[in-house]
């Protein structure tokens, strides 16, 4: 195992502060960094020594024997606890728990998000099926701390044995219900939540509370549990390893992963690389990444995707198609030079609302707002391809219009679907509907 | 792209296309249609059919019977519910002779009598007697598409107003039938003798002119080579003290000034868009800026510095050397007896107090380099007493419209010949004649604001139109503009300074193909086109493309509906001609007498130019 790499961003907010300096011994724990403003507590997730403070991370050489037990934290109010232990959203927005269940919810509704609709990604699912009663444990407190009266869970119609787990545990669990999802990306979204659960449409600058609600993904539930019960501090993760791997392209899920591992030993863990990778992409394929071998996760990490080789357009003019749903401006750039084509013309989804930090929303995630108006801006600016990061549904009308344009359509997520044997998105072939019949 | 609720009601009528895939059972809403704006182009490239396609107003509420992707039409076998159309009424430009009002709601308000017409077809309301306030009123909706809404004051408008006589204007024409040269300038019945001699002396008085040339051109010789026209001006003086817009005017008729040249190094003044070449294939007659089939010009043919024909002093000076010999005229034409007069016009400026009150905007050309008008000279079209508009700022001047059909305008144009106003353009100016004289509004003014070179200083100028017409409280503007392109900035302005301060303003360029807008605003919403040219070009015939009286009661129209709230039907993406024959013979229905148009230059002898460049 090489060096453990702690960033001090893990987290919405600013970066921590670390309190510990080089040549400090420190457990699985111990804690290393504290917040400046919005964030949470960071830990060390290993027995080793400080070997180095950054700027942005702090570097641990761990020991060789890595025992089990770790420094708990203090006990206190549930919610002082879940604060203390540092835990933060792990589906990725990385928005503190502690700050987040601070809501008085006044009898609404904890929301469940077990969509993990990124696909590809396995370890929320197989959580549920191997740990229900854990996360159902956090779900109680969650309900608790933050006075909701009912719990949803949203999960995929597909994930039949996860379902009927989570129905077989929820049976004597009035409050607790569970609304099933279509297969379509997105879902997990957090606004697509509310709306798919509660029938609530928010505005994109709109928090679920707006609907007296909170959305909580699986994982996280879990680690409230840890938090509480066990007095555990927010060290570990899982995480799904899937791609470009020895031995195949099936998922490799790793639970409790100590944050700050490299990415290259965890590919190792899933039987290392199978030739050169197109590119690794941390998180899911849509709103993942390209990463190296040496970055480290962080209490979001969610999926690692090496990919095969990216097609050569040999220079071809290319349009992108920037939306909220998937990849940013910058992402779409990336995967379009990596194409080695030239980006001539760049358009934006309707339906994308820019928020004050610059980060995209959709107004309507899942519901396509029209995308021709985008493909004859293409075509006027000459380009051959072009790029998309939508959501099924948008996807599936550019290709409405685009491809009778001659426009030659690619999804950002291509290289990453071709590598893990998921159907491209294109045509969208399922209903948005859903039978709730379990 | 979806559209929202707002939208749907502007475009009831058009085709109701999914902008997604929607799968049966929904219902269908503002956001699962495709917006009509773009269906032009979709049709064009083959990716839409619209045969047998619902419109919005019929689809919105109803159900989806089948899951349909994206650009599907919305047709009768995949939807239930639909709803009938408000009025069968197909066409919506067709009018039929009578139709009654469908929906029409009347209820007394606050003060306001409001009427509201949900479908309008060939309406008049007629507001007879003393609700509350006493009304005699009667409003006229010209008979358009969509819906009327018609708010008429009642507690407010006084009981019929009488038309007040603001200032009146005399025009005596004196006829010319020949022009010769002679000892000295004078008339001897209808012929008008210029003095031989007289090209020295005004080539002498001006500093950059190199010479000057005169040619007396009759209707025989038409057919002949022209350097580019820059100006045609009417022969007119005042007499005794009067001023312009007021008093007496005399005028020549069947003679005009023509003013044309080149530098010392043959360039035309204005080349890049100028008019040179035989005179009968440049000139489109009749043009209100133009000269008339079998008028005569006495045509100065001014040589300036080489290299000044692009610059304010060159062409200034070939209208102030050509001025002098018109002046000697002037002073000929005000000896002349009274028995000569052949025909007198009376003009007069009156107001309408509580009809609706309009303003004119015109903007004129002060870029400063070559294009500048004088305004109000002491003579009719003259160059003493004449303000520079580039000097003065380009600010905007309010005039009088009898000051306008006075000559108050200098005009000295520059490229761009086919919709350019020259001087003799304001001395019959379409617009101001036709407002003036409609007993429904009540013209105020006509305000001339230049159109400045910088972008700051186009809309330095245009705020204070803005303020000017706040402080007029006006009820309607137009806003005219000559050229195209860089003057389509401050044209747009102007149009937004008007219409955020809630004023209904009605544009007229010319636009077509080669002047399509470069700009806009949501308040462009009344546009009227001066092209007449067949392929929607600039075609360097002079004046082809000004304003006409057909361009003028459009407008009138236009900014009529405008004003009583109604509803004009949204430009074409790509311009079609179609459009001014439909409203032409709308309107023609309306008066009940057809608008005849006037002809292009495809009625004129094919030049060698417009051979090459254009058609």
């Amino acid at each position: 195992m090489g060096n453990i790499q702690i960033l001090l961003r893990q987290h919405v907010g600013a970066p921590c502060a670390p309190i510990v300096k080089a040549g400090d011994e420190v457990k699985k724990g111990t804690l290393i960094a504290t917040p400046t403003g919005l964030g949470a507590n960071i830990f060390s997730s290993v027995y080793g020594v400080v070997e180095e403070v950054k700027e942005d991370r702090i570097i641990i050489k761990p020991d060789a024997e890595q025992k089990d037990e770790f420094v708990p934290i203090e006990e206190g109010s549930k919610l002082d606890m879940v604060k203390a232990a540092g835990v933060v959203g792990m589906g990725g927005a990385g928005f503190p728990t502690g700050v987040k269940l601070g809501t008085d919810l006044d009898g609404g509704y904890i929301l469940i998000n077990a969509a993990e609709c990124e696909p590809g990604l396995k370890h929320n699912i197989m959580q549920i099926e191997n740990e229900c009663d854990k996360v159902i444990r956090g779900v109680k407190y969650c309900m608790e701390i933050s006075n909701a009266a009912k719990a949803i869970f949203a999960i995929k119609k597909k994930n039949e044995n996860a379902v009927k787990t989570l129905k077989e545990a929820l049976k004597d669990e009035a409050a607790i219900s569970i609304h099933l999802l279509p297969d379509i990306y997105p879902m997990g979204e957090e606004r697509a939540v509310v709306r798919e659960t509660l029938g609530i449409e928010l505005e994109p600058t709109q928090l679920p509370a707006a609907a007296k609600s909170i959305v909580i993904n699986v994982e996280t539930l879990a680690r409230v549990a840890e938090a509480i019960d066990e007095r555990k501090p927010s060290f570990s993760k899982n995480l799904t390893v899937i791609g470009k791997i020895k031995g195949g392209n099936k998922p490799h899920v790793f639970m409790d992963v100590p944050v700050g591992t490299s990415v290259g030993d965890l590919i190792e863990m899933a039987g290392g690389l199978d030739g050169e990778p197109g590119e690794i992409v941390m998180g899911g394929p849509f709103t993942g990444k390209a990463t190296t071998l040496d970055a480290p996760i962080t209490k979001t990490t969610g999926g690692i995707i090496p990919t095969i080789e990216f097609p050569d357009l040999h220079g071809a003019t290319m349009g992108v198609l920037v939306c909220a749903c998937g990849g940013d401006e910058t992402r779409m750039r990336d995967i379009a030079t990596k194409m080695n084509s030239k980006v001539v013309s760049v358009a934006r989804c309707k339906q994308a609302a820019e928020m004050k930090s610059g980060a995209l929303k959709c107004e309507r995630p899942g519901n396509c707002p029209g995308q021709v108006k985008n493909s004859m801006q293409f075509k006027k600016d000459k380009c051959e391809y072009i790029i998309i990061g939508n959501c099924s549904d948008c996807s599936n009308t550019v290709m409405g219009s685009a491809p009778k344009m001659g426009l030659k359509v690619f999804h950002q997520t291509d290289h990453i679907m071709r590598t893990i044997g998921h159907p491209l998105y294109r045509y969208l072939r399922v209903s948005k509907k859903v039978d709730q019949d379990i | 792209m979806s559209i929202t609720a707002e939208t749907c009601k502007e475009h009831a009528k058009d085709p109701a296309v999914l902008c997604c895939r929607a799968e049966a059972g929904i219902t269908i809403g503002p956001e699962n249609l495709e917006d009509p704006a773009i269906f032009d182009d979709l049709v064009d490239s083959g990716l839409l059919k619209l045969d047998g396609c619902l419109t919005i107003e019929e689809v919105l509420g109803a159900k989806l019977l089948k899951t349909c992707d994206s650009l599907s039409p919305l047709t009768a076998d995949v939807v239930e519910g639909a709803k009938a159309p408000a009025a069968a009424e197909e066409v919506v430009e067709e009018v039929a002779p009578v139709a009654a009002p469908v929906n029409a709601t009347t209820s007394v308000a606050g003060g306001m009598l409001k009427i509201h017409i949900g479908e309008g077809k060939d309406i008049d309301i007629q507001l007879p007697m003393g609700i509350g306030g006493g009304v005699a009123e009667v409003v006229e909706v010209p008979a358009a598409e969509g819906t009327a809404a018609v708010a008429a004051p009642v507690a407010a408008a006084p009981v019929a107003q009488e038309e007040k006589v603001i200032r009146s204007l005399t025009r005596k024409h004196f006829k010319v039938t020949e022009v010769k040269r002679g000892p000295e300038t004078k008339f001897d019945g209808t012929v008008l003798y210029i003095r031989e001699g007289i090209e020295e002396e005004a080539a002498a008085s001006q500093k950059l002119v190199n010479s000057l040339k005169i040619d007396i051109i009759t209707p025989e010789n038409y057919h002949t080579y022209s350097e580019t026209i820059m100006d045609v001006q009417p022969i007119a003086t005042k007499e005794g003290d009067a001023e312009i817009g007021t008093g007496v005017t005399r005028v020549l008729d069947g003679v005009v000034m023509v003013v044309s040249g080149t530098d010392a190094n043959g360039v035309q003044i204005g080349e890049f868009g100028s008019s040179e070449g035989y005179l009968d294939e440049n000139i489109m007659w009749g043009r209100p800026g133009c000269p008339e089939k079998g008028e005569i010009f006495i045509k100065t043919e001014v040589i300036i510095k080489e290299g000044t024909n692009m610059e304010r002093p060159g062409p200034l000076a070939a209208h102030t050397a050509t001025d002098v010999i018109t002046q000697e005229i002037r002073e000929a034409l005000k000896k002349l007896d009274e028995s000569l007069v052949v025909d007198t016009e009376e003009f007069t400026q009156v107001r309408r107090p509580g009809k609706k009150k309009v303003v004119i905007v015109k903007e004129i050309m002060g870029q400063g380099a070559m294009h500048d008008n004088l305004i109000l000279p002491v003579e009719p079209v003259g160059i003493l007493g004449g303000k520079p508009n580039v000097d003065l700022g380009n600010v905007p001047v309010m005039t009088s419209p009898l000051e306008v059909l006075d000559g108050c305008i200098h005009a000295l144009t520059c490229i761009g010949p086919a919709s350019k106003e020259m001087s003799r353009h304001y001395w019959r100016e379409p617009l101001v004649l036709e407002t003036l004289h409609d007993e429904e509004v009540d013209l105020c003014g006509v305000l001339f604001v230049g159109s400045p070179q910088i972008n700051a200083e186009k809309f330095y100028v245009s705020k204070r139109v803005g303020m000017m017409v706040e402080a007029l409280d006006v009820d309607g503007a137009f806003v005219t503009t000559e050229g195209f392109g860089n003057n389509h900035i401050d044209f747009a302005s102007h149009h937004e300074q008007i219409g955020m301060r809630g004023v209904p303003v009605v544009g007229m360029s010319f636009c077509a193909v080669q002047g399509a807008l470069v700009v806009g605003n949501k308040y462009m919403t009344h546009m009227v086109d001066n092209n007449k040219s067949e392929s929607g070009i600039e075609n360097e015939v002079l004046g082809c493309n000004t304003l006409c009286h057909e361009d003028a009661i459009r407008a009138l129209a236009m900014l009529k509906a405008a004003m009583a709230g109604e509803d004009v039907k949204k430009a074409e993406k790509k311009w079609n001609p179609n459009v001014k024959s439909t409203n032409i013979e709308l309107i023609g229905n309306t008066r009940g007498a057809a608008v005849e148009l006037v002809a292009n230059e495809q009625s004129l002898p094919m030049s060698q130019k417009r051979k090459e460049k254009y058609d």
